[in-house]
């Protein structure tokens, strides 16, 4: 009896709402109990460590602001990585195009001075982008004309990206003194931190406001979140990369070129990517250097799989890692607990939301449970 | 100035180099000829490289060392055999997630274990096997000299990886477990048809590929660097999906691909010794592997196939 009830489940709209985002929290929560139990049997005290870690990521406006300083390039790079996956790509380089999109704002960014701050901002932003979609285009072409796998090619050129930074710093692009770094951004090419729009009156009265080092990088990332999200639901742009990720030889034969929808898609993803690499140039170190990034491009694919590559979804998403990876410096020195933790966690929402089956497994069970309970 | 690079040690160099290549780009092999799409292998390494490396640390024993790689490889390899084949979870993508798990639980075990992140102490390395001397002058002796340095100057598992290219490639096309593992990447249905188990024989073709890489990470540390440093594995197990790839999935095709590879990356280190001669920035030579893996992908591609259903989660019934 159970059996003919569960095969004609009742679908009220809510609950394909709570369908969407139950996996995803589970994946997350799963991901984090068993955080905790490699803490304990490790001998570290998992209370102390997440206590810890809320601390560090949302403690006070200022950690709140830290959490948000991270999400940011997150929220570029989880659409990057959404963009393709809804294109049926896997662009694992987001990284590499970070990279060159960093590098655009960076090396742009110091010849554009004197100009007003309304100009340089988004000119840089879209030198970014473009920079980030031009080191997608080789993989994308090899992709679309032959068939080259995609993760091998766009993971090569995430290595050349990295290796041709290290030596621009060194070298042709390297400010004056010891330090292998470019020259700083002027203010006028810089995203202003949150607080700093608001008078100091304003603080004392709103402490909330006092976000820290958060930056108005934020906005920019809400911003594109929704057109992308306008873009593929409502654009024929959108409309052909989701037929082609959902069925490469159905949208042939429909008449939609898959070559060129695929590389379009990731010279968009490219692009997305591309403005990771600025809002952190522009808006955290303000020039570019050997480490800028701390794997911001792999963390988008985290970010982008447990948002079920929903662009709005990307938001979220990259909240939680961003206040997991805000908070993981508190809990190294209160707790001692390595941040590579953090590392581990992430792996294990990436393989939770992959292997959904195991999530569904508990689900399912549950249900039969509550079931038999009610029978 | 050409007899300071062309010397019996860069092909030497090119031959230890290509192994680790060599041994995962097999396991590769193996693994997408059963129809399983195997992008771990980056991680698979790191993490034998770690294992191999406490294991010598803990008991002073490289061989011990080899052992606890290949093992440590088969553990992490399980995961991605039952999300891919168990669970029929996107293949590549759990690969991903294994990547980023060994890049995390080497991290944290090292600052567990050793108290610090970066790189662990030194160990006991594995030795090469023969140490023939060289003669004097003369035509002969410097034959001799290229013979011994380019065949008799290697550890133990650069000869093992060769006898591993030629019995896979033996046992992959001259036995019926190869016929049914290539049949396995071709039509799993007419192999379930024919009573034998899918599930069981990706498990064996994934479990066998994760000792491979694991081996591959043994020669990393064990043999060539002789610590563990973190994330040392720098894409060579991409880089070994391509040379499976250029050889167009078979062991033999591997290790040949794998080779090319090492080469290149011999050239780049010797090339780095004349910096005073060619004024070119370091940074270009280290990115020429990387380069050259995009390039050799560009040219080979139309004409290698791939198994038909690999990467396809297969469902019994």
């Amino acid at each position: 009896m159970s059996e003919s009830r569960e095969e004609i489940p009742v679908q009220r709209p809510w609950m394909a709402i709570a369908q969407k985002v139950g996996t995803p929290i589970l994946s997350a929560a799963l991901a984090i109990a068993i955080g905790s139990f490699i803490m304990w049997i490790s001998g570290y005290d998992a209370l102390a460590a997440y206590s810890a870690l809320f601390k560090g990521a949302l403690g006070g406006p200022k950690q709140i602001g830290d959490t948000i300083l991270r999400a940011t390039p997150l929220i570029f790079t989880g659409l990057a990585v959404a963009y393709g996956f809804r294109a049926g790509l896997f662009n694992i380089g987001a990284e590499g195009q970070l990279f060159m999109g960093g590098l655009a704002a960076a090396a742009l960014g110091v010849f554009l001075v004197g100009q007003p701050w309304i100009l340089v901002v988004p000119a840089l932003l879209i030198a970014s982008a473009l920079a980030g979609a031009a080191w997608a285009f080789i993989p994308a072409l090899l992709k679309a004309r032959i068939g080259a796998h995609e993760v091998i090619t766009t993971m090569m050129f995430t290595y050349i990206a990295r290796y041709l930074v290290s030596w621009l710093v060194v070298g042709p692009l390297k400010a004056e003194g010891q330090i292998p770094q470019t020259e700083a951004l002027m203010p006028e090419a810089q995203l202003p931190r949150i607080q700093g729009l608001f008078s100091e009156g304003a603080l004392e009265a709103f402490p909330f406001l006092n976000l820290g080092r958060a930056h108005l990088g934020i906005v920019v990332a809400i911003i594109v979140a929704v057109i992308v999200w306008l873009i593929l639901k409502y654009t024929t742009l959108g409309y052909e990369n989701r037929a082609v990720g959902f069925n490469a030889f159905a949208s042939e034969t429909a008449g939609i070129s898959v070559q060129w929808t695929t590389v379009k898609a990731l010279c968009i993803s490219g692009a997305l990517a591309g403005l990771a690499g600025s809002v952190e140039v522009m808006g955290v170190h303000h020039r570019i250097f050997d480490q800028f990034s701390s794997g911001f491009g792999f963390t988008g694919i985290a970010v982008a799989l447990l948002a079920k590559n929903h662009p709005l979804g990307v938001i979220p998403a990259a909240l939680l890692f961003g206040a997991l990876s805000a908070g993981a410096g508190t809990m190294q020195l209160e707790a001692h607990v390595p941040q590579k933790i953090i590392l581990i966690i992430q792996a294990l929402v990436i393989f939770f939301v992959a292997a959904e089956e195991i999530i569904l497994w508990f689900v399912r069970r549950r249900q039969k449970e509550a079931m038999s309970h009610a029978g | 100035m050409l007899g300071d690079i062309i010397t019996p040690d860069l092909f030497a160099s090119a031959l230890r180099m290509a192994t680790p290549l060599a041994l995962a780009a097999i396991g590769g092999t193996l693994c997408e000829r059963s129809g399983v799409v195997n992008i771990a292998l980056e991680g698979i390494m790191l993490t034998g490289a770690f294992f191999g490396t406490a294991a010598v640390l803990a008991t002073g024993n490289p061989w011990i060392g080899v052992g606890a790689a290949m093992l440590a490889g088969v553990a992490i390899s399980a995961i991605h055999a039952f999300a891919s084949v168990n669970l029929r979870a996107d293949q590549v993508v759990s690969g991903t997630a294994i990547n980023l798990l060994a890049l995390g639980v080497t991290g944290f075990l090292m600052e567990l274990w050793y108290g610090h992140p970066g790189t662990t102490a030194s160990i006991q390395v594995l030795r090469p096997i023969f140490s023939f001397s060289s003669p004097g002058g003369g035509f002969l002796a410097e034959a001799w000299r290229w013979v011994n340095g380019i065949v008799f100057s290697h550890t133990p598992i650069v000869y093992i990886t060769i006898i591993i290219a030629v019995v896979a490639q033996w046992a992959m096309y001259r036995t019926k477990w190869g016929l049914h593992l290539r049949a396995l990447g071709e039509h799993p249905r007419a192999v379930d048809t024919v009573g034998v188990s899918v599930y069981r024989g990706r498990w064996v073709a994934v479990l066998m590929s994760g000792a491979l890489a694991g081996l591959a990470g043994a020669n990393l540390t064990i043999e060539q660097v002789g610590s563990f440093t973190e994330n040392m594995t720098n894409g060579r197990g991409f880089i070994a999906l391509a040379a499976n790839i250029f050889g167009r999935w078979t062991p033999v095709g591997s290790y040949l691909a794998s080779l090319l590879f090492g080469f290149a990356d011999a050239l780049q280190i010797k090339l780095q010794i004349l910096r005073d001669v060619i004024t070119v920035p370091p940074q270009f030579f280290l990115m020429l592997p990387y380069v050259l893996t995009v390039v050799v992908l560009a040219g080979v591609i139309g004409r290698a196939v791939a198994p038909a259903a690999v990467g396809e989660p297969y469902k019994k019934g």
